[in-house]
């Protein structure tokens, strides 16, 4: 099992070259709306979605991807997928 | 109701890479990716329709409420290059994409005649947002406008329907 803390310090890394708000991105917690928040254009929510796949090895289906708008959602999704593949 | 999007081309370009693997199977359906696969210029079609779903997905968050990424949901049917509809979970809408070297910009309104009545707002203009959602009020008629903005590297656009 991935600590929470771990998926957050991982997202942020995954994101980051999507944000130009560096400030933002520093503080990020749960809560953080990836459009309202971090200000990630919506194309580029595709290659976030893209990222976390490769980076974790899992697939993102449509309706999964549909609840991804914020770091919340994409940390249950993250845990869910991974928890499917053991 | 009216939603707008607009892509600068020279933008799109730095920031995503439509050929990754992956990207446009998020994005489309089978249909509309074929439609990119034969375009004569396929960076403009992916463009294109995604100006659509974003400009029709505004209508559809504001009379719904609903928020989510699911651009699949959303399906173009492709008339031509300046026209069209989306469709999202039997709701419709039509769309006008205006197509430059620049920038890509498409408006999507619920009805076609509803094209007619649209208005261009300016930068000026007092914009007042609603849980995220813009909307102008006006003080003199009580009329409330509704009111699609859209902003991309070089561009800023916002339109409104004129009360008919
Ligand atoms: C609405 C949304 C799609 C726009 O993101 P974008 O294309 O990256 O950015 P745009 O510049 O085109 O649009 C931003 C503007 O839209 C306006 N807007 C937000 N919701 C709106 C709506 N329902 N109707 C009209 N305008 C809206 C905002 O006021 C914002 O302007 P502001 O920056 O001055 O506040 C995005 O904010 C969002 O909530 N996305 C959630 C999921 C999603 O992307 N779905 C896409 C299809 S599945």
């Amino acid at each position: 099992m991935i600590q929470k803390q771990e998926i957050i310090e991982q997202l942020k890394e995954i994101i980051k070259p999507y944000v130009n708000d560096k400030l933002a991105l520093n503080s990020l917690t749960e809560t953080t709306d990836f459009i309202n928040d971090l200000k990630i254009n919506s194309a580029n929510l595709v290659d976030v979605v893209l990222d976390i796949e490769e980076k974790y090895n899992i697939v993102i289906d449509n309706e999964s991807m549909e609840r991804m708008v914020n770091v919340q959602a994409a940390i249950e999704i993250i845990e869910t997928k991974v928890g499917e593949k053991n | 109701m009216i939603g707008n999007d607009i892509v600068d081309l020279a933008l799109a370009k730095k920031e995503s890479n439509w050929q990754r693997k992956g990207f446009l199977e998020k994005i489309f359906t089978q249909k509309e990716q074929l439609l990119i696969k034969n375009a004569k210029n396929s960076e403009e079609m992916v463009w294109n329709l995604w100006t659509r779903k974003e400009a029709a997905y505004k209508i559809y968050n504001r009379e719904t409420g609903f928020r989510g990424f699911n651009p699949v949901k959303l399906v173009c049917f492709y008339e031509d290059q300046s026209k069209g509809t989306v469709s999202c979970e039997g709701f419709l809408y039509y769309t006008q994409t205006f197509v430059s070297k620049e920038f890509i910009y498409t408006i999507a309104v619920l009805e076609k005649e509803y094209f007619k009545y649209l208005e261009k707002i300016d930068v000026a203009t007092k914009i007042s947002k609603i849980n995220g959602i813009p909307s102008i009020f006006d003080n003199v008629s009580l009329v409330v406008k509704p009111v699609s903005i859209s902003h991309h590297g070089r561009f800023w656009e916002a339109v409104t329907m004129l009360p008919f």
